[in-house]
């Protein structure tokens, strides 16, 4: 439940702007699965997708973080890229891990610094490591992501970060700080 | 042409999903498991859904919905399988090399609350 102060916050200038993201996000994704453009069904839309992104903002402060501006938006198209040619290393490694003759790795699980402050972020950041090179999330704390790692290089908290996370880091922290 | 082609994707995919598949059997423990199964799934899914795409161009969109939507979900069940494993106990691999997680709930315990 948001305190009394988060309440304050919500009222705010961004949250119509916020609102109307989030409706239009939810607005498209509705068009595309209908795939028509028939009256009625563009109208059920617009109203639920409306009402889903009025409770969604007024219920939870994470889609404030979000900045919609130009340069989060290069840094999200950037973070895409980042990301699908991590997914295609991750694979052939797994591949090669999957069809040795004889499988020959060091797993562990390794506390890995965060320097990522929004939940948004952080979700992003958790996720795409879990899709990156022998990498899978096992839980999170304040300031540490417990990582376990299928072929372990280090221990040391801050080389983890540098190894794992700042190809992601970079980028998620522009769009989401 | 544009069926050769989306075969020869949805070839790939289904390459990828039997390697995840091998590394299901293959692998020592739970954890290692989870991992070979959630990224070679998830590429194979998603070359799976772009051959359908060239296959039939006017799904692109409803498929771009659903290669976002496994993108975002399968992470989130291997995380939360993997975390309920450690939770309960489930043996490691003999070659598991280090367990900072087992030793910050160890110190957890140690400490009074």
């Amino acid at each position: 439940m948001p305190s009394d102060d988060e309440k304050e916050k919500l009222v705010s200038p961004g949250l119509s702007l916020n609102l109307a993201s989030l409706w239009l996000l939810l607005f498209l994704i509705w068009l595309v699965i209908n795939s028509s453009f028939a009256v009625p069904i563009v109208m059920i839309g617009a109203l639920i997708s409306f009402g889903l992104a009025l409770v969604f903002v007024r219920r939870s402060a994470v889609w404030h973080d979000v900045g919609l501006t130009p340069r989060a938006a290069y840094h999200f198209l950037a973070y895409t890229g980042v990301f699908f040619i991590e997914l295609v290393k991750a694979n052939i490694n797994m591949l090669r891990y999957v069809y040795a003759p004889r499988i020959d790795i060091r797993p562990g699980i390794v506390k890995v610094n965060l320097r990522l402050r929004s939940p948004v972020g952080r979700l992003a950041l958790a996720n795409s490591i879990a899709l990156t090179p022998g990498s899978l999330v096992m839980d999170i704390s304040d300031d540490a992501l417990f990582i376990h790692w299928l072929d372990v290089k280090t221990t040391d908290p801050e080389t983890a970060r540098e190894i794992i996370a700042e190809p992601f880091e970079k980028h998620l922290g522009e769009i989401f700080g | 042409m544009s069926e050769l082609i989306g075969s020869l994707f949805v070839l790939a995919g289904a390459f990828f999903l039997f390697s995840a598949g091998l590394g299901l059997l293959r692998m020592p423990d739970a954890y290692t498991r989870i991992q070979a199964g959630t990224k070679a799934s998830t590429l194979g899914n998603i070359l799976v859904l772009v051959g359908l795409g060239v296959y039939h161009p006017d799904w692109a969109f409803k498929l771009l919905v659903v290669a976002y939507f496994v993108l975002m979900t399968n992470p989130l069940s291997s995380h939360a399988l993997s975390r309920a494993a450690h939770a309960i106990g489930t043996p490691m691999a003999p070659s598991t090399f280090t367990d900072a997680l087992k030793d910050r709930d160890d110190e957890g315990k140690a400490r009074p609350s």
